[in-house]
Formats: structure tokens, sequence, C-alpha cells
């Protein structure tokens, strides 16, 4: 059952990722990245992870993927066009290295072991919080603070310049 | 082989293409969605390594890769908008100089 629930949602990730880098439209693009996300959500559910497949679904797949739809719409649209597509040379060059990456890794990983179990999680979303209001609290008022800089930083990036 | 190593390959397979996609790919939107990929393929690793110990910690740290996924998209997308408006032009090849 769970190897059923790997194959069908290792293959839908797989093909929307590869179907993000070979995808001539930029919208289309995107659309594909929609559907790696949910693909994802999938596996974190089945894997014991809600409360992160529930943000997942709440932050990327609807406010990140709607802002880049957003900027999208505010290029003008003739423009995009020139610069769809990718580097056939490089593709050629980076395939065989990123391919002797993987195996490399995979060889890694198969050959490994993993640590050992430290403990039985029973209530995920209860633990998360707890783990992250105690332990994790400062982190988190960092995250924070690094949001509301990006949102300064956003503002001044996209600001007209006032003649 | 069990199903962890299966899931572990499957997040370095996504990193990977991700960086593949950052790459070959010529429009700078989509470079920026390649970068999302590969934080895609970080959280899964995380999810699974914390299945494996049996914490919570590693999804914690997938929100805090959450956070900065949605910090680097709001300062990445304005500047590409930025390179846009002053330049006039958006392939990833045609950018080599900081200044304008």
């Amino acid at each position: 059952m769970e190897w059923l629930i790997f194959l069908i949602f290792g293959t839908w990730l797989i093909a929307s990722a590869l179907g993000v880098v070979f995808v001539k439209n930029p919208v289309h693009s995107i659309l594909f990245f929609l559907s790696s996300l949910l693909a994802m959500a999938g596996i974190f559910v089945s894997l014991g992870a809600e409360l992160l497949a529930g943000i997942q679904l709440i932050i990327y797949a609807v406010a990140i993927v709607v802002f880049y739809v957003l900027v999208i719409t505010t290029i003008p649209w003739e423009k995009v066009k020139r610069f769809e597509g990718f580097y056939k040379k490089e593709l050629l060059t980076a395939t065989p290295g990123l391919l002797v990456v993987f195996i490399l890794m995979a060889y890694m990983i198969i050959k490994g072991k993993f640590a050992p179990h430290a403990g039985v999680v029973k209530d995920n979303v209860r633990e998360v919080g707890k783990a992250l209001f105690t332990s994790y609290l400062f982190p988190f008022e960092v995250a924070s603070v690094i949001l509301l800089v990006a949102m300064v930083g956003a503002i001044l990036l996209g600001r007209r310049e006032e003649g | 082989m069990s199903i962890e190593k299966a899931y572990m390959l499957l997040s370095i397979a996504l990193f990977l293409i991700g960086l593949l996609g950052v790459i070959v790919r010529k429009n700078l939107i989509t470079i920026l969605v390649s970068t999302e990929l590969m934080l895609n393929g970080i959280n899964l690793a995380l999810v699974i390594a914390d299945r494996v110990i049996g914490r919570v910690d590693g999804q914690i740290m997938a929100f805090f890769v959450l956070t900065v996924a949605a910090a680097e998209v709001a300062v990445g997308l304005g500047l590409v908008v930025a390179i846009f408006r002053l330049k006039g032009y958006e392939g990833s090849s045609e950018i080599t100089q900081l200044r304008d």
C-alpha cells in the first residue's frame, strides 16, 4: 500500500517537475509547478506531516503561485515570448553532470544506514506546535523579522522612481 | 530497500531537476520557479528524516524553509520586475552587468 502511494505520487511529482523545466510557456510552467505542489502535499499527508501539508497548500499553492501569475500578467506578453524555452547546449552539458551527481548520491543513500529511531510521534500537529513555540521560539521570531525585511525590500524594489 | 530510502531518492531527483531548470531556462521567472522546486525537494528530505528518526524537528526546519521561500519570491520577483523595467529584456544570458 505504501509503495502504491509512493509510485502514484512519485510519478506525478517527477512528471510535473519535468514539465516545469521543459514546457515553453511560463504560465504553463507555473501550472505544472502547482500540480507538483499538490503531489507534494499528498506525499506529506501520507508521511504523517499533516500540518506541513496544509501549510504547503495554503502558502505555496495559493499565495506564491498567485503571486507569480500576477507578476506575469504585469509584464507585456510579447516581450516574454522572446525568451521562452531553454538553452540547448547547456541542456546537453548539464544533464550528464547532474545524472552523475544523482547516481553518486543514490549509491550513498542505498548503501548507507539511517540513524536509529529516537521516539514515536503520535499527534503530529500538537507535537509540531509544542516544539515550535518552546525550543524553536527564537528562530520563529527571527522568521517574522525576515518576512518583514523581505516585504520592505520588495516594496523598495517594486516602487517606480519618482521624477 | 525501505520506503524511506525511496522517498529520499525522490527528493534528490526533485532537487536536481530544479537545478537543471536553473541552469537551462531562459526566462528569469521560470528560473525562480525552478528554485522553488529545489526548496520543495529539501522539504521532502526533511520530512523523510523526521519520519526515520521519529521527531518533529525536521518539519519545523521545513516551516523555516517555507518562510525563506516566501521572502525569496517577494524579493526575487521584485528584482525581476525591476530588471525588466530598467533594461527592457529578461533573458538570463543577457544580464551581464550589476549596474545599469
